[in-house]
């Protein structure tokens, strides 16, 4: 009896087993059916997932503070000033303002490489105990965004459209290992392939052994055809270190991004590149110094 | 398993799947993040007999799976859940007491999610899948491992009460 229904527990494994290897064959061989699941589940969560991101997006750094609790003491004091500065001026949803600072950006952005976009909240992200980095926006295919779309932030690139549903889409970001772009260095014609470790880690390699990088290079998104998935000139990232490795062909340098992934609220998504390549137009400008007068102090006679 | 039992087990997955995505997904968790779901499928199948533990894996990984924002293959998590789930109550409940005390289910859940994790990591990139660089990797599953013993307190017991309730008055 017992050897019964042993072997009856082993067949029902082994078929399990074998129906979730053919549901795997099924995804790898691109049947449609499979991504369809998926954007039903994504229209399904869209409204959750708003409701998710209305109520934690005050709280959801809490947990994050702890990796800053020994700099949190010496900010108490600022903090508390500010605190006062703040109620005095009555600022009543700081979220929004945070937001709309945000949409300003981008905006001034898309408006200067002559973008069109669309812009959007995010409403998630990372996804049920994956590795992979993608965040959620509340736009879809009725806005007009399709995949392989280029997605930015105030400050520079962000990442690329990677399904889309009636009212959402998933964005997969710079961040993510599998990620790869093709970049200029800004104010030359030098190329490079920028690709992410992880970690918030980001390296170049040119692709030509004349290829000259330096540090504080400002990189841009060299287009693709049709600009999918990337549209020209948008900013990427700036060069921290350049390695020099003995027989090394190429340049590889350590590359540190304008966004900021772990604050991203509002994205634009590119739908058209009306005026064509932008060149160095939208390259950062690095903060001037401040003028330093300097005071000689004559003892009168 | 009573057939009949499982609409419900379902049901309380894919309940808890909707949060883990609209809600747990968006806090920022120190070190890495921390997946209720998987804690929750191994805090329920530890209670179950072998044959309802794969059955249940199963369908868990199906659900897994919908994941929008899951870069791997559909069906991979599947497929790991369902052997893991299988394996975990064959092998490791049978070598435990009857009654598992509160830090031996704890270890034992952080334990088996995190090992889900480095399964799934595993099995997708030999299906060809891009695998975070070794720090990356290692700090997630560090994280994942820190809040699920961390927050075990709070989930294990509420796991115990839904999955009581699950349960036939014969089956209790």
């Amino acid at each position: 009896m017992a050897n019964k229904r042993s072997g009856r527990t082993r067949l029902l494994l082994v078929s399990l087993l074998v129906t979730s290897l053919f549901l795997v064959t099924l995804d790898l061989r691109g049947v449609s059916l499979v991504t369809s699941l998926r954007n039903v589940t994504q229209s399904v969560l869209a409204p959750f997932q708003s409701l998710g991101s209305s109520i934690l997006n005050p709280i959801s750094d809490f947990f994050g503070g702890f990796s800053n609790l020994r700099n949190s003491s010496s900010r108490i004091e600022e903090l508390e000033k500010e605190n006062e500065e703040l109620r005095a001026k009555a600022i009543l949803n700081e979220n929004i303002a945070a937001e709309l600072k945000q949409l300003k950006g981008v905006l001034d952005l898309a408006g200067k490489g002559r973008y069109k976009t669309v812009s959007a909240r995010v409403i998630s992200k990372g996804g049920t105990a994956t590795i992979s980095e993608s965040i959620v926006i509340d736009q879809g295919s009725q806005a007009g965004i399709t995949r392989d779309m280029t997605v930015i932030s105030e400050s520079g690139l962000v990442g690329v459209v990677k399904s889309t549903t009636a009212t959402t889409s998933v964005v997969m970001l710079m961040s993510d290992p599998a990620f790869r772009i093709g970049v200029r260095v800004a104010g030359t014609q030098f190329m490079g392939i920028l690709s992410g470790e992880g970690e918030g880690r980001y390296f170049v390699q040119m692709l030509s052994a004349a290829g000259e990088i330096k540090f504080e290079d400002s990189l841009l998104a060299r287009g693709s055809s049709g600009d999918k998935p990337f549209v020209p000139g948008v900013p990427v990232g700036r060069v921290i270190s350049v390695e020099n490795r003995v027989g090394q062909l190429t340049a590889r340098a350590r590359v540190e991004p304008y966004v900021k992934f772990d604050s991203l609220g509002v994205v634009s998504v590119v739908l058209k590149s009306a005026g064509g390549d932008p060149g160095d137009a939208l390259v950062p400008q690095a903060p001037r110094p401040a003028p330093t007068v300097t005071v000689f102090v004559t003892p009168s006679e | 398993m009573r057939l009949s039992r499982l609409p419900l087990v379902v049901g309380v997955l894919l309940l808890i799947f909707i949060l883990q995505e609209s809600f747990v997904n968006r806090i920022d968790f120190y070190l890495g993040g921390f997946s209720l779901y998987l804690v929750f499928v191994v805090a329920w199948v530890i209670n179950e007999e072998p044959e309802n533990a794969m059955l249940i894996g199963f369908f868990a990984g199906l659900i897994a799976d919908l994941s929008p924002t899951l870069e791997a293959p559909f069906g991979l998590w599947t497929f790991v859940l369902t052997g893991f789930c299988y394996l975990l109550v064959s092998t490791i409940r049978g070598n435990l007491e009857p009654q598992i005390s509160p830090i031996q289910m704890s270890l034992v859940t952080s334990l088996s999610a995190t090992f889900l994790l480095i399964l799934f990591v595993i099995f997708g990139a030999i299906l060809g899948q891009d695998v975070a660089s070794a720090i990356v990797l290692i700090k997630e599953l560090t994280g994942n491992l820190l809040w699920s013993m961390v927050l075990a307190p709070i989930y294990i017991p509420l796991t115990q009460r839904i999955h009581k309730i699950s349960l036939t008055a014969r089956e209790r």
